[in-house]
């Protein structure tokens, strides 16, 4: 280098170099989330406050983190009516966030601020059954305002007390799903049986099963003739050997979230393990594919409201009571199409859309509820189980 | 360096999302790490090293094209290298499965040619995996390359053409040596992000061909073993870094990161 | 012989484009499409709905906002952040060189969700509240790297003697950085940025740990696929490239005309 390139060049490398020890600083720490340095105050909430004492005024607005999707929208107005209503009759100003795209990642991020006591920002969540009893077990939720409530009768009995929450005294349903065997008759005939996904040659490599627990192996479990609802642990290990011998054989061809359902829409996969609500919008398509309730048992599964901790317990109340009135319940469901845990939303949705209120996969009846069974929470969640899983998994 | 010294405190933790973790010398999370995983980590360098090439090999003749030919378009055409981008990799890849469908015609022409085994299929495979990681790190190789090969002076080229006696050779003398950097820096902005991808694997392949990044990903995410986590980590920004250190003294660094 | 070996170049390279932009002739393709559910994975109809009402699904045009703003705002501050590292680290032998390129790798090798969950910590420690800023933060953080690796790229081949005659001649720094150094790296800056742009638009895993109430479009997109995205996804995709192509479409065409008045 040349003498006039270094002297007038001086004011510029002091810029670089300002310039470099701010992205230094900068260079994200890798604090992992579990928090190296603990005691630190978290960030601050948005959301109304919780007072010791009873809460006896509604809140302005209601902060509400729920999945994609997963509430009616009318496409014209670009508004959610349900939510519009509720502003109607209730002055609350509803702030709904689509924020929850996965169980796991929602509580990776929301964690930290929860587990030091914070809020999060939201009065209502809503997390699949083994993450609400995971919130519910850590301490992470208020408790529901059950008198603001009273239309919780109208909760179907099959979903009124689940293990992990007896009394329904921290979380209501928001929608439920049906896990059992989706497929193709034409390519795969009638499947009826977990069986034939694991062992029919004919299916071989054109099977996918679940990347959530509860659902594949609850299946498993039954096919055994275990009971998923209090998970045995020999019969836990027997299920997953099972399906190790499926994996390593190549009959399975992909563990999947669910992105099954263009596999299977397009025929690259015949038979799977599938959830009712895609389903029906599968069969919208092609009204050929099936799903089935397998021959040994199959699983239903709920998303669940929950007050995460530092939520306005009164307002969110009230919004639970709301959205289980039978007219406000069809009116969601005839969107949602999944399945609605609001007794006498069928006769309702009779009159919006008769040919919904008849689809087992949204309104089942009794005799197809009693061939489902809830997961346990506990096994959902357990670390031993959970690893056994994910390595068979491939992770 | 304190970052840094978190991670790495993280790493010898053991504990659970309901005891809480503790620092407790787990050196165990890195042997288990290495001892487990070993399988994994290994195909994610294999993956990653495979896509790399591949990248290199396609885009180095259409960086070099856009360089010399683009002329004033080139700008646009740097645009469409991205283009994919703008589609999120949840569509795109969506675009590929349809693309590559087990009973699409592209499957169906392979498999007359021979390709593809008769009844065999492309997805789900570990070429649906490499194809992936190789498409969706194309541009990361392609700019850089760009980047570096503009600068070549055409007339060098023409004059070595004039010097000697093909045009191959005046590429090897003159345009590929002097183009290093680009491929440098390509390569790096490829395998090193690669080495640690998760999602093709999750929604192009089978468990055989998950790679350390799902691992590490199950491990933060579902069975939140923190300590693991960050022990695999560390595991994989190390062999990266010995990696990218080998092909640096491979190819001389003096040369290319300083002027 | 010559004449083959030329269009082979352009036939090759004809065919990579081609090969990159496969799967979005695919996804224009199915914002056309008309299915009866909720997927849309298979051919059912062509209707022109979809296109007639983009903005339908309520969020998805915010969240397309969203995510454009800050692809620009983290891709601007990192290309002009990492072009000045860029140069220093070419340039001068300073004492923390070495760590900085160390520094300059790391944020790449780290896994996204183990990067994503550090930044997320970062922000909950320092009482950031996590939003559009706290996103455009994390963005800059990573695409930072890509730039300063490919501006590098460039200012490795730059030749010293072009500036040093700018200053003979009696130009002062300012005005050498400007009118000679910056026009010769140019095409360097200008592919950091579209690598910045690119990454930041597409970024989920990051994004998803630290974006608060913010929905970007990646984070719509992945959060719908469960209950089926909607062809309006494509036909936002899609508008957005196009828009960006015929930006510099027209910049070529004025450049034509300038050219041909000249």
């Amino acid at each position: 280098m040349t003498r006039p390139l270094t002297r007038p060049l001086t004011r510029r490398e002091l810029l670089e170099r300002a310039a470099l020890g701010g992205a230094v600083l900068t260079i994200p720490g890798f604090l992992a989330a579990c928090g190296g340095s603990g005691g630190i105050e978290g960030a601050g909430t948005t959301a109304a406050t919780t007072g010791a004492a009873k809460d006896t005024t509604l809140a302005k607005k209601l902060t509400m983190s729920n999945w994609t999707l997963y509430i009616d929208i009318d496409e014209k107005t670009k508004k959610r009516p349900t939510l519009e209503d509720f502003t109607k009759e209730t002055g609350v100003q509803v702030d709904y966030i689509e924020d929850v795209n996965d169980n796991d990642q929602w509580f990776g991020k929301n964690q930290a601020a929860l587990k030091q006591g914070n809020g999060i920002g939201r009065d209502l969540t809503v997390l699949t059954d083994w993450m609400a009893a995971r919130m519910v077990r850590l301490g992470y939720v208020e408790k529901l305002d059950k008198e603001a409530i009273p239309n919780a009768s109208n909760l179907v009995s099959a979903l009124a007390s689940p293990g992990w929450d007896p009394d329904r005294s921290y979380s209501m349903p928001w929608q439920s799903g049906l896990t059992g065997i989706g497929y193709d008759p034409d390519k795969a005939g009638e499947i009826t049986s977990l069986q034939q996904l694991l062992e029919d040659p004919k299916l071989k490599g054109k099977v996918t099963f679940l990347t959530e627990m509860p659902d594949t192996m609850g299946l498993m479990l039954q096919l055994d003739g275990a009971d998923p609802t209090t998970v045995d642990k020999a019969a836990f290990e027997k299920g997953i050997k099972r399906l190790q011998k499926a994996v390593d054989s190549g009959q399975i061809r992909q563990f999947t979230g669910n992105d099954y359902a263009p596999l299977l829409a397009k025929g690259d996969v015949w038979a799977c393990v599938a959830w009712s609500g895609d389903m029906v919008q599968l069969q919208l398509d092609n009204p050929k594919l099936k799903f089935n309730i397998p021959d040994q048992g199959g699983m239903i599964w709920t998303d669940n409201m929950l007050i995460p901790t530092g939520g306005d317990v009164l307002t969110a109340s009230t919004f639970v009571n709301y959205v289980y009135e039978p007219k406000v319940a069809a009116q969601i469901e005839a969107y949602v199409n999944y399945i609605c845990p609001v007794e006498g939303a069928k006769v309702e949705m009779e009159s919006i859309d008769p040919e919904l209120a008849g689809n087992q996969l949204i309104f089942p009846d009794e005799a197809t509820l009693a061939q489902v069974k809830i997961f346990d929470a506990d096994a959902a969640d357990n670390a031993a189980f959970k690893s056994a899983f994910q390595a068979v998994i491939g992770a | 360096m304190i970052p840094t010294y978190y991670l790495a405190n993280t790493s010898l933790q053991t504990g659970s999302i309901d005891l809480g973790y503790s620092f407790t010398w787990a050196w165990s999370n890195y042997s288990d790490a290495i001892s487990t995983y070993h399988e994994q980590f290994v195909r994610s360098l294999v993956y990653a090293g495979v896509a790399t090439v591949l990248a290199l090999a396609v885009s180095y003749p259409l960086a070099y094209w856009i360089a010399f030919r683009g002329g004033r378009w080139k700008n646009l055409l740097l645009l469409l290298v991205i283009a994919p981008f703008f589609v999120t990799y949840l569509i795109r890849t969506l675009a590929w499965q349809t693309i590559l469908s087990d009973d699409s015609i592209v499957v169906r022409t392979l498999q007359t040619v021979g390709v593809v085994e008769d009844g065999g299929r492309l997805l789900a495979t570990s070429t649906a995996v490499i194809a992936g990681i190789t498409y969706n790190f194309l541009p990361f190789m392609a700019l850089p390359l760009y980047a570096s090969l503009e600068q070549i002076d055409a007339r060098l080229i023409e004059a070595a053409e004039d010097l000697y006696s093909s045009r191959m050779q005046a590429f090897f003398r003159i345009t590929l040596p002097l183009s290093l950097p680009g491929v440098f820096a390509g390569t790096l902005l490829t395998f090193i992000p690669a080495a640690g991808d998760f999602i093709n694997a999750q929604l192009l392949g089978t468990p055989r061909q998950f790679m350390i990044g799902n691992v590490i990903q199950s491990k933060f995410l579902v069975t939140t073993d923190y300590g693991e986590a960050a022990a695999l980590s560390f595991v994989l920004m190390a062999a990266i870094l010995v990696a990218v250190l080998v092909y640096m003294r491979l190819l001389g660094t003096e040369r290319l990161t300083a002027g | 012989m010559r004449m083959v070996r030329r269009h082979a170049l352009t036939a090759f390279a004809l065919l990579a484009l081609a090969y990159l932009l496969l799967p979005i002739v695919i996804v224009i393709l199915f914002s056309f499409n008309d299915p009866v559910g909720r997927f849309n994975y298979t051919w059912e109809g062509f209707t022109l709905d979809n296109w007639a009402s983009p903005l339908a699904v309520p969020g998805l045009g915010e969240a397309m906002r969203a995510s454009l703003e800050i692809a620009f705002l983290s891709s601007l501050v990192a290309t002009i952040l990492g072009t000045l590292i860029a140069l220093a680290l070419v340039r001068y032998h300073f004492k923390g060189r070495g760590a900085t390129n160390l520094f300059i790798f790391l944020p790449m090798t780290t896994p996204e969700v183990v990067l994503g969950a550090s930044l997320l910590t970062l922000f909950l420690n320092l009482g950031v509240s996590r939003g559009f800023a706290t996103i455009v933060l994390a963005h800059i953080m990573f695409n930072i790297s890509f730039v300063v690796v490919t501006v590098r790229a460039r200012l490795v081949g730059f030749d010293r003697h072009l500036e040093e005659a700018a200053m003979d001649l009696g130009a002062n720094s300012w005005a050498t950085f400007t009118r000679v150094t910056l026009p010769l790296i140019a095409p360097g800056i200008m592919a950091g940025a579209l690598l910045a742009f690119a990454l930041s638009i597409d970024d989920f895993v990051i994004t998803n740990f630290n974006s608060g109430s913010t929905i970007t479009f990646p984070l719509f997109v992945y959060g719908a696929a469960r209950v089926g995205v909607p062809p309006q996804v494509n036909v936002m995709g899609t508008m957005i490239f196009l828009a960006a192509a015929g930006l510099m479409l027209a910049n070529v065409l004025i450049q034509n005309r300038r050219a041909s008045q000249s």
